[in-house]
């Protein structure tokens, strides 16, 4: 796919450095040092309470590191103040397995939230909202409710409402876990295609046939440990 | 922040989760009627009070052959006493026909003579209608010559001192009781609602909506919740007052006074509870983080 070469030469958008978080005395990260750059596909594999969770809340700065630092675009997690948080959390597209859609409006005004928190004029959201439904193939379902999409079509939803703001990365925490093989590929498709146009993407997951399909750069967290493994490690 | 969109978010709040916002609003009319009769109750008996306290007065009883000149004097003496603000003479012809008034009977027949002395009606100034005051001007005027005796409620004023005094205060501990109440429940009620939202405050979060983007519509949602408890509750005081006092003729009831502005204390009341309710709820919320 020619993935690799976007890495190295491409501007670094996420890094942590000897991160260490723990939980009442219950070490959940050890020495993690991992860095991203613009336009990368990574995997994060690991079984279920391997921190993977956690590493990613460490990137929207849910989670502070007890140890080290984690740099994302300009923010250290040193010197980032608690007013920042939102600012940082506008320029990630954050995409959940339970999908976490406000579930009181519309497929349109859930994207069209996104921009309204930056501050976006309105005949813009309009623009940019509409292109982005488009883009994920939901234009004909803007106006439905949360409850009345399926489950592959309310990811798609969650998708568009974390690209519309140009993303530096869009970090998905298992996004097909919830969904059957046949959407999970779609969405797995609609991924894939938003990383070749450059957009970042560090995907948290479980399901390595879709790991086997797409093929990139693999990280595997086991026992709060971070290690850079091969398609062939993968088990 | 957009002033609008905001503005468009807390209305639409307000329609979106309809029976949450039902339940809020008629907790808040309702804690606010629990307020409103007992603040009317509380003025009322405190009007009550002052208006037969209103009533208390001296009476001097002057002794026999004083002349008209020592009357003069006499009056202008106890006019001099601190706290006294009017004195009405009263002369022996005077009491006789207010006996006549009052009993129907001529004194001058049933007894030949008239035995009911000439008096001073003294009437004081509020400030000085307490049973401590009373009794110092009750000393000074008794022992004015040519004053035979002086004469007060002074039961009354023991009871308006300390009885009713002392049931105003539980009164008053019951009332700061029940508001202590209505907050807690409005609170409570409102906490309910936004909990039921929770999820939606965390998203907003993770989308990068910042804390006062996300607690304005809440709080806009809790002003209208409080309006209309509000107008609610106007509307209950209003009725159930007009009624009572076109309906009923007991006499108490003549008493209920509800001034206007009664009603826009209601209603702002109804307005701040509610605001105060999004407030400490949405405040909660917010705080946590994304992922628990």
């Amino acid at each position: 796919m020619g993935r690799d070469n976007f890495t190295k030469q491409t501007p670094l958008m996420i890094e942590l450095k000897n991160v260490f978080v723990s939980f009442e005395n219950q070490r959940v990260l050890e020495n993690v040092n991992f860095s991203m750059h613009q336009g990368e596909f990574v995997y994060l594999v690991g079984q279920t309470g391997a921190g993977k969770s956690s590493l990613l809340r460490l990137l929207y700065f849910d989670l502070r590191p007890t140890k080290g630092v984690v740099r994302v675009g300009e923010y250290y997690s040193t010197t980032i103040r608690e007013s920042d948080i939102p600012h940082i959390r506008r320029k990630l597209g954050i995409v959940f397995q339970d999908f976490k859609l406000l579930d009181d409006r519309n497929a349109y005004d859930n994207v069209a939230f996104a921009l309204h928190v930056t501050n976006t004029p309105r005949k813009e959201i309009k623009k940019r909202v509409l292109f982005t439904l488009a883009d994920v193939g939901l234009s004909h379902k803007r106006y439905s409710m949360p409850h009345e999409l399926s489950g592959g079509e309310q990811q798609r939803v969650v998708i568009a409402r974390a690209l519309v703001n140009d993303p530096i990365v869009l970090i998905a925490d298992e996004p097909t876990g919830n969904l059957d093989p046949t959407s999970s590929y779609e969405i797995m498709d609609l991924l894939w295609k938003i990383n070749l146009r450059g957009t970042a993407i560090l995907m948290a997951t479980h399901n390595y046939d879709l790991v086997k399909k797409y093929p990139a750069r693999i990280v595997q967290l086991k026992d709060g440990i971070l290690s850079e493994i091969s398609l062939n490690q993968l088990q | 922040m957009q002033v609008l969109y905001v503005l468009r978010e807390g209305f639409s709040g307000f329609k979106r989760t309809k029976v949450p916002m039902i339940i809020a609003i008629v907790t808040i009319s309702i804690s606010l009627l629990l307020l409103s009769f007992f603040a009317i109750l509380l003025f009322n008996v405190e009007a009550l009070i002052e208006e037969i306290r209103s009533k208390v007065e001296l009476e001097t009883f002057l002794s026999e052959y004083l002349s008209d000149e020592e009357v003069v004097k006499l009056k202008a003496q106890i006019e001099r006493i601190d706290g006294v603000k009017e004195v009405q003479y009263i002369s022996k012809e005077d009491a006789a026909q207010i006996f006549y008034d009052e009993f129907g009977e001529d004194i001058y027949k049933v007894l030949n003579f008239n035995p009911l002395p000439a008096s001073f009606k003294i009437k004081l100034y509020n400030e000085y209608k307490t049973l401590e005051k009373v009794q110092s001007i009750y000393y000074k005027i008794k022992t004015i010559k040519g004053v035979d005796d002086v004469i007060y409620r002074k039961k009354l004023l023991e009871v308006l001192d300390q009885q009713a005094r002392g049931y105003l205060w539980i009164l008053f501990g019951i009332g700061v009781f029940v508001a202590l109440s209505a907050i807690l429940l409005v609170a409570n009620t409102i906490r309910l609602t936004i909990y039921a939202k929770r999820t939606i405050i965390q998203t907003m979060k993770l989308i990068g909506a910042t804390r006062g983007f996300i607690r304005t519509p809440f709080i806009i949602e809790g002003l209208l919740q409080g309006f209309c408890g509000g107008l609610i509750a106007v509307a209950v005081v209003f009725l159930v007052v007009e009624n009572l006092q076109t309906f009923l003729t007991v006499p108490v009831f003549d008493l209920i006074k509800v001034k206007p502005y009664y009603y826009v204390v209601i209603l702002s009341t109804g307005c701040f509870l509610g605001v105060l309710g999004s407030l400490i709820s949405v405040r909660r919320f917010i705080k946590t983080t994304v992922v628990q």
